[in-house]
């Protein structure tokens, strides 16, 4: 009786958990097929014209190549970046490390409006121009962070004996990095690329302050939302919310595989 | 005369195999604290060679050094008579088997194995053509190739280690207590396949373990290592036969210790129990006033009516263990408790009194420094 009853307190709860999470994104899904151009339930005539609208528009699709321009950039960086950053945080010993690991994460805790203000004075004050290329460097001080914390589990859960074997059987430093360490990784890194292109993806507040005259998926939803609202609002809010999901589930597709390939 | 016929190169009068490692006064510290100190050693071309010592006693920090993974502070290490200090592991004709093995668990048994001769650049077909000679060569099975390292088993893993660390053909071959995480049963195997595969390589072996009784198995010699330093090295028979101190005597298993004081007159008179003794004379004929007599307990006797020995003492059995083809009595007498082992065939009727007279012979203890 008593596990019955437990089980479907789980079952309620989850239940609830997943309605408000996912209502408001099927809500927006719906909002974009409303043939009418002002947002209101029930809808009375489904339509596929925002969404034609959506894919024809030239303005978005100059927004969206800025998103993924910044994305990709983001990614690479920050990838780079991170593993170096993840082996110094989580696998070599050296003076200053525990400060170090204390100072890389505290961009992740800023508020991001006030580190996007910041980032822009800061642009100013030494006279650069902001423009998306500015959006990838202040995306950077806050994906950095993440990503590096996201390899450094990885980095923590490997044995340094063997690095310290392929170097005993003649690899060189490159080799080691090459033949052990980098493969070790992967699983940490492929996460990292994943977290860094979604998170730069989805980030409106920094994406805000510094992206100067060009605009992102996120910013030009804001700026429709408070002057100008038509269904394609919530249309390229969905397309933006599928390609994320698309790419996540490729992802961990990529990496189920990988692994399947290497237990085999 | 025998010295006039020309020396039979395959003689067993030839002189021993010269050095291929020499270790001349090394110390490693990290910081204030030191690891290792003083160590003066000859490696012999050929020999497997064990290091033991407790955890703690710098073996594993002295096996590094031989390995190039660390640099000693002070002192030389030379190979065939080249200074190595500062030559890094992959310049070394040295391989060390890791603890933890440290096979690469992306990589498969064949290529585990085949992997120095891929950073070696030999080709794919004779690189897995040499893998599975080694594989034969440490019995692991053809079928074995493809197979995830992860999914072998604790034997398993051990081999491919072995094989793989052949096939970057080292003259020395390094072994970190790689056979710390088996059990006994395999454990014994390993150690067997071991010393034959050190027999068949003519390669020179060098092992650490903190087991004794590992290190008697497998080698030619052993050294006994103690808080940096090496208290003794000789064969296995030297070792257990005339220990130098106290230390490597009980570390080579539980003994029997007596603290004697010596009386004018040449004998022993003890302080931890009454009674006078008679013990063989110190080692290297120091002269000492106090000493420790030590007492194997296979060489402890209890003795029938009738029966005599050197040294006698009183004392009542209050527990028996079964060690398999042996029991170990706990003797106490007075307030020190003596171990005999007897052989099951010579084991105590279990009768009532348990109270015995214990006995050994002045030639089969050892007369140590306090």
């Amino acid at each position: 009786m008593g596990h019955k009853r437990t089980n479907a307190a789980i079952w309620s709860w989850t239940l609830f958990v997943l309605v408000a999470i996912y209502l408001p994104i099927v809500c927006g899904a719906l909002a974009s097929f409303n043939k009418s151009r002002y947002f209101g339930f029930p809808i009375k005539t489904y339509s596929t014209e925002w969404w034609q609208k959506t894919l024809d528009s030239i303005e978005i699709g100059m927004i969206v190549k800025t998103s993924i321009s910044i994305a990709l950039l983001v990614t690479v960086f920050s990838v780079v970046i991170a593993t170096f950053g993840a082996l110094a945080f989580a696998r070599y010993e050296w003076k200053g490390r525990k400060l170090y690991q204390k100072l890389i994460l505290l961009p992740i805790f800023f508020p991001q409006p006030v580190l996007g203000l910041a980032m822009l004075l800061g642009f100013n004050a030494v006279g650069i121009q902001t423009s998306w290329m500015t959006a990838v460097f202040a995306h950077m001080i806050w994906i950095v962070p993440v990503v590096t914390l996201v390899i450094a589990i990885q980095v923590y859960g490997f044995d340094p004996s063997l690095e310290e074997a392929a170097y005993d059987l003649g690899c060189s430093r490159t080799q080691v990095f090459r033949e052990v360490t980098l493969p070790l990784l992967w699983p940490g890194i492929w996460s990292g690329m994943l977290f860094a292109f979604l998170l730069s993806w989805s980030n409106f507040p920094l994406s805000l302050y510094t992206t100067g005259a060009d605009s992102t998926i996120p910013e030009w939803l804001y700026a429709k939302m408070v002057a100008g609202y038509t269904p394609m609002v919530p249309a390229l809010g969905t397309m933006a919310t599928l390609g994320a999901a698309g790419l996540l589930l490729a992802g961990g597709l990529v990496g189920i595989l990988l692994r399947r390939r290497a237990a085999a | 005369m025998l010295q006039t016929i020309p020396a039979d190169p395959q003689s067993a009068e030839l002189p021993p195999p010269k050095p291929i490692l020499q270790l001349v006064g090394i110390r490693k510290s990290f910081g204030t604290f030191t690891a290792v100190e003083g160590i003066d050693l000859d490696v012999r071309e050929g020999e497997f060679l064990t290091i033991v010592g407790p955890s703690g006693s710098g073996k594993t920090t002295l096996l590094r050094m031989l390995a190039g993974m660390d640099t000693p502070s002070e002192g030389n290490i030379t190979l065939h008579g080249q200074l190595i200090n500062d030559v890094p592991p992959n310049k070394r004709p040295t391989c060390l088997v890791f603890q933890s093995l440290a096979l690469f668990p992306h990589k498969s048994v064949g290529e585990n194995i085949a992997f120095p001769l891929k950073v070696k650049g030999v080709d794919a077909a004779a690189r897995k053509a040499r893998a599975l000679e080694l594989m034969r060569v440490v019995r692991l099975p053809e079928s074995y190739f493809d197979k995830n390292v992860m999914k072998c088993s604790g034997g398993e893993r051990q081999r491919v280690a072995l094989a793989r660390a052949l096939a970057y053909d080292p003259e020395v071959l390094f072994f970190d207590e790689p056979l710390s995480a088996i059990d006994y049963k395999l454990k014994k195997t390993l150690e067997k396949e071991l010393k034959d595969l050190h027999r068949e390589t003519g390669k020179t072996f060098i092992y650490i373990t903190h087991s004794l009784e590992e290190a008697m198995v497998m080698s030619d010699r052993i050294g006994v290592m103690r808080a940096g330093r090496i208290v003794q090295i000789g064969t296995p028979e030297e070792i257990y036969g005339a220990p130098v101190d106290r230390f490597v005597c009980e570390f080579v298993g539980e003994v029997n210790t007596l603290k004697v004081q010596r009386r004018p007159d040449g004998t022993w008179e003890g302080v931890d129990v009454p009674g006078t003794f008679t013990l063989a004379p110190p080692r290297d004929g120091a002269v000492l006033d106090e000493a420790f007599v030590v007492v194997r307990p296979e060489f402890m006797r209890i003795l029938g009516p009738g029966e005599s020995a050197d040294n006698r003492l009183e004392g009542v059995v209050y527990n028996e263990y079964s060690l398999g083809s042996r029991i170990q009595y706990q003797v106490r007498v007075g307030a020190k408790v003596m171990l005999v082992e007897l052989s099951r065939g010579r084991a105590l009727p279990a009768s009532a009194d348990r109270r015995v007279t214990l006995g050994w012979d002045a030639a089969d203890a050892f007369t140590l420094e306090s």
